[in-house]
């Protein structure tokens, strides 16, 4: 036999060659416009993703400036005895910043008067973040300054002016020593997380170097002392704070801001968790968007690759190919989505300008740096399935077009998309729970649809297309697509419950911010009122047109006995403790200081630690108190006789109680029993006073109970509070105006990032749908080309068409409305610390818009097939 | 003797049906020599067109061997029937099977760069203008006729020199009188080529136009019989 002809085998073709191969099917799948929807999806996923890390970082920072200025430092140390040296040693060689103050009440005398006033001293730095506001006139506005008094002089707030009839200049006495008075101060930054020390009167600031010479602060005198420190690395601020815990037997704490403001502390992990799922919807929807256009992509790619193929090219310079591709794609979609996610996020701080009080500082690279992942990943497990399932192109598909590589597209997608989204939903999220419940939502989804088909499935079989009326036409297509019908409505109803989730939500935490500081929040709490002296503090507020609130009686007490038994406290309660807040806070971050402080002890003298945390600020009450909910038993009727009790439920469960339980109270050194008759829910957040214990009326009125109100001051009323002092001596009133102000002014920037976030992903959703929609365009075009052709008239199609993509719309809106629903409940209940209630018209609302949007979406997509000849339609589908 | 370009040798081929195994070929033997020209006809679905398929390496068979210029395909996966497709084989379809995003000037330049060869343009616009397309080089098949896209593929199937030429009914979906052109065009190429041409059609008219006519029944070679068109090449030579 002849030698057979020479062949170059290797199938070794220059690199140049593919590439130049791939550059060109590049442009020319632009040119044609196969490519635009999936760089479009790619594109919109950077931009989205990008936009709002941008956004996101930017604002967190603000709002950890801002809040940090609640704080005038980062983190804080906190004690009632003198804190260690060697801490602040350890703090500066860790290349922080760092202050001290002291805060202690005492007489400040004039030369011709005196009053109680709130002193705190300052080191040279304070304070580490936020400024001083301070004037030289009383109740102006003022003007910042970054650090305290130099030693020798005293700065005072506003209102002890005229109390004290002093002017700029004149002289103070405080304890042994002698202090000029050199400006007005008119806010302080951390002036909201004292506690009653740091309440008790008007602000004298001096300097740290006086407070010996003053010889007030002696040994048990009621002084809080405490250290900042400043580091704009919050994970050397998490190293130290664990060198302390270890150093210190966990003595010492160091706190942040959320330590320090229930509400703040709220608002912020809300607002994150609501931006983080936003982000997260974002980008599951551009990756969805992403996966239809990649699959119809490689779809018209499998007799490209077929031809290929034939022509001689192996399936390795296919994926080489089709790879090279898609790293184009990708740079090309992070340098564009860069530039538009950066766009975005200035364009929407140029319409918030007006919002936002701050100025936010610049954003770091992360934010560029997950939307470049996010468009690798995203395209990894969304598209490469697809386009890699081209390599598989069998070349016979040249002369049989039925044939496709089925078997590998047809699994793959869905194991990569899958573990594309736990991926980037746990990145994101950081939270398993989160996670768990997205998927748990989807696969929900899943399973309802596979019920759906499946009824679909035994549903009487159709012969034909049955094109005499367009309804039964339609129904017939409907049935015939099943098994892409059933795709598509499950990212349909993906898609607008993720809408659903976040418009929801958002309109949820909106309102209960709202509800929970609305704009006649009392901003002032009085204390230590005698029953004798309300008669005269309600008429003082009736002259002065201050809005004052009812009088709560309050009394200190302890629980002694449990049915006859020491009380046995359950594990901690946590931060719990610290959110009685106002309603005598000062009193029990005192017990609770005193917990921390004891931390050591605590093993060798539970006893007395316990019989500490379990004294109370408590009140009596005929009635619930409005944001109270009763969680078990009853609350007592009008007619009650005396003898019951209500229990905070944390409280109730730290102590281990059960309805019927009979307490015994130490209160004020006299004996009290009663029976529990109730547990409560109390919103701690709402800066009212609150209490862990009621008694029911008639059981401790008689003890000497001192009484609490609150009053709503405007910022000129404020001066006011001297004559009320002057005329109620024994009252101690606590300002919490600049504490509401700040959370304000938290909650309005939340707000509005929240509005962006959900614009945007409105935005992600639309994409979805349309790509969704174009999906299966071309066997609608191509059956309702051949109907045109047989005579069908326009009307026919075009409203077989309408209930069509309706009637999947209205299916989809009703799986959504239920997974969100399902979602919500898990969300609010868990993450967002709401309360979940049924909303009732999105159950209407939720179907009907699902058949609107995607019934005119369907239409205006597929249209054309009216329009144009059949012919044309026919040969461009072919 | 010389040796065939095309060898088949007891080549079946099977599908699995719902119904039990489905025998598309049964035990094909054939020898087609260089340069010869080869009709293979029968009904629809004797097996004409996955015969043709197996011999140009588009798939694999259930049993038996095809030789192209002696390399067995039997051996080879599908990346290896790819390099040696590239290496030696040119296709014409029914459907023409331009790629679309392409100009007919790509679309001919496509294999040539495929194979890494130099000057791919200057080649195709020779072959384009042998065709008599050279002004409509730059058009897309959309916005040419059938004919015309035919001429492009067939401009496409010579231009790598292919040793031989697969031709599933080329004028299939063309009319009688541009088949006849397209038909003309082919077989002028062929002969300037010499390449090895085997093509499938159902018309007799066509098939007549070869040198042998091998004719499938239910997927046997039911007859194999020279042409008048051999016996007068042969009496030439």
């Amino acid at each position: 036999m002849a030698r057979s002809l020479e062949l170059d085998l290797s199938g070794q073709r220059s690199f140049s060659t593919l590439i130049s191969l791939a550059a060109r099917l590049l442009w020319r799948d632009w040119r044609g416009g196969e490519l635009k929807l999936l760089s479009l999806a790619l594109v919109m996923a950077v931009t989205s993703v990008t936009g709002i890390a941008l956004f996101t970082d930017r604002l967190e920072k603000a709002l950890v400036l801002e809040s940090a200025n609640m704080l005038a430092a980062d983190r804080m140390l906190r004690s009632g005895r003198p804190l260690p040296k060697e801490i602040l040693i350890e703090a500066k060689t860790r290349g922080f910043q760092t202050a001290e103050t002291l805060s202690f009440t005492s007489m400040a005398f004039s030369d011709s008067s005196n009053m109680l006033v709130s002193a705190k001293a300052v080191s040279d730095a304070y304070p580490l973040r936020g400024e001083v506001i301070i004037a030289d006139a009383p109740f102006v506005r003022g003007t910042p300054i970054a650090s305290g008094p130099r030693p020798g002089e005293a700065w005072l707030e506003s209102r002890a002016f005229p109390a004290l009839e002093l002017k700029i200049g004149d002289k103070i006495y405080i304890g042994e020593s002698t202090l000029r008075v050199s400006h007005i101060i008119i806010t302080e930054p951390d002036r909201s997380s004292g506690g009653m020390v740091d309440n008790a009167g008007p602000r004298v600031m001096l300097h740290m170097d006086d407070v010996a010479a003053t010889n007030v602060v002696q040994l048990g005198s009621r002084v809080t002392y405490r250290f900042l420190f400043a580091n704009t690395e919050p994970e050397i601020l998490d190293d130290f704070s664990l060198w302390i815990d270890e150093e210190f037997n966990s003595e010492y704490r160091l706190r942040d801001v959320r330590d320090e403001s229930a509400e703040v502390s709220e608002a912020l992990s809300r607002a994150e968790s609501f931006l983080m799922l936003g982000s997260l919807f974002a980008v599951l929807l551009a990756g969805i968007a992403i996966a239809l256009t990649a699959k119809r992509y490689s779809e018209r790619h499998y007799d490209y690759v077929a031809i290929l193929k034939t022509l001689g090219c192996t399936s390795n310079q296919i994926a080489a190919i089709y790879l090279m591709i898609q790293v184009v794609l990708v740079l090309v979609s992070i340098g564009l989505g860069s530039i538009l996610g950066w766009l975005t996020h200035a364009g929407i701080l140029e319409l918030l300008q007006t919002v936002l009080a701050v100025d936010l500082p610049p954003a770091g690279v992360r934010p560029y740096i997950v939307g470049s992942l996010t468009a690798i990943v995203c395209l990894l497990s969304f598209a490469l399935p697809p386009l890699l399932a081209l390599r598989e192109t069998p070349p016979l598909r040249v002369l049989r077009k039925d044939i496709s590589p089925e078997k590998l597209s047809d699994r793959m997608p869905y194991i990569f998309g899958l573990g594309g989204s736990v991926l980037l939903v746990s990145w994101y999220s950081n939270d398993l729970l989160i996670t768990f419940i997205l998927l748990a939502a989807v696969t929900a989804i899943a399973v309802m649809l596979s019920g759906f088909s499946y009824a679909l499935l035994k549903s009487t079989s159709s012969v034909g297309m049955k094109a005499g009326n367009s309804w039964k036409l339609a129904m017939s297509a409907a049935r015939r697509r099943r098994k892409q019908n059933v795709l598509q409505i499950m990212v349909f109803a993906i898609t607008i419950m993720s809408l659903l989730i976040l418009s929801l939500l958002r309109t949820d935490l909106i309102s209960d911010w709202q509800a929970q500081l609305p704009e006649d929040t009392p901003n002032h709490f009085m204390m230590n009122i005698s029953q004798s002296q309300i008669e005269g503090i309600e008429e003082f507020f009736d002259e002065n047109g201050i809005r004052g609130n009812a009088f709560y009686p309050l009394i200190s007490a302890r629980v002694e006995r449990v049915n006859g038994k020491d009380p046995e406290p359950q594990g901690e309660m946590g931060d719990g403790g610290e959110r009685t807040t106002l309603a005598g806070g000062a009193e029990t971050r005192e017990i609770e200081e005193g917990s921390a402080k004891l931390g050591r002890e605590a093993e060798v003298e539970g006893e007395e630690v316990r019989g500490r945390l379990s004294r109370r600020q408590v009140t009596w009450a005929a009635e619930v108190p409005s944001d109270n909910r009763i969680v078990e038993g009853e609350w007592w009727d009008e007619s009650a006789s005396p003898g019951y009790v209500s229990i905070e439920e944390e409280y109730a469960g730290w102590l281990g109680l059960e309805i019927g339980d009979s307490l015994e109270f130490e209160v004020l050194g006299q004996q009290v029993s009663a029976e529990v008759s109730s547990f409560r829910s109390v919103q701690w957040d709402n800066m009212q006073p609150n209490f862990y214990i009621i008694f029911s009326p008639g059981t401790i009125d008689d003890l000497g109970a001192t009484f609490l109100s609150t009053a709503l001051m405007e910022r000129e009323q404020k001066v006011l509070l001297n004559d009320l002092v002057r005329q109620f001596p024994t009252m101690v009133v606590i300002e919490i105006d600049g504490l509401i102000e700040q959370v304000q002014t938290i909650i309005a920037q939340v707000t509005s990032a929240i509005e962006l976030i959900f614009f945007l992903v409105l935005i992600s959703g639309a994409l979805v749908l349309l790509s969704c929609v174009n999906a299966t365009l071309d066997e609608r075009f191509y059956e309702n080309a051949i109907l045109r052709t047989l005579g069908a008239g326009r009307r026919l199609i075009l409203s077989s068409l309408v209930i069509e993509f309706a009637t999947i719309g209205v299916l989809a809106g009703f799986i959504a409305t239920v997974g969100a629903e399902a979602s919500l409940f898990y969300l609010q209940e868990r993450v967002f610390n709401q309360s979940f209630d049924l909303h009732y018209w999105v159950w209407i609302a939720g179907p009907l818009a699902g058949m609107l949007v995607i019934g005119a979406l369907g239409l205006n997509s597929t249209k054309e097939v009216v329009r144009v000849s059949p012919l044309i339609l026919l040969r461009r589908i072919s | 003797m010389p040796q065939a370009m095309i060898r088949v040798e007891k080549l079946c081929k099977s599908v699995p049906t719902t119904e039990g195994v489905l025998e598309i070929l049964r035990d094909i033997d054939l020898e087609i020599d260089a340069a010869d020209t080869v009709a293979i006809i029968g009904a629809s679905g004797s097996g004409k067109s996955t015969l043709l398929g197996l011999m140009a390496g588009l798939d694999a068979a259930s049993s038996g061997d095809v030789l192209l210029s002696g390399h067995s395909l039997a051996s080879m996966d599908e990346e290896a029937r790819a390099i040696l497709r590239g290496q030696l084989v040119g296709f014409v379809f029914q459907s023409f099977q331009l790629l679309p995003s392409l100009t007919a000037l790509e679309n001919v330049m496509l294999p040539i760069e495929l194979k890494g060869e130099n000057s791919a343009r200057e080649k195709a616009l020779q072959l384009l203008n042998r065709v008599g397309l050279s002004e409509r080089a730059h058009h897309y098949p959309n916005q040419l006729s059938g004919g015309e896209q035919q001429r492009v593929a067939i401009g496409r199937a010579f231009a790598t020199e292919a040793k031989i030429l697969f031709a599933d009914e080329p004028t299939g979906n063309l009319d009688t009188a541009t088949g006849a052109r397209i038909v003309e065009l082919l077989f002028d190429l062929n002969k300037e080529f010499a390449t090895t041409l085997v093509l499938v059609t159902h018309e007799d008219r066509l098939a007549k136009r070869c040198g042998r006519i091998v004719r499938l029944v239910a997927g046997v070679v039911s007859s194999d019989e020279k042409t008048s068109h051999e016996v007068d090449k042969k009496s030439v030579r």
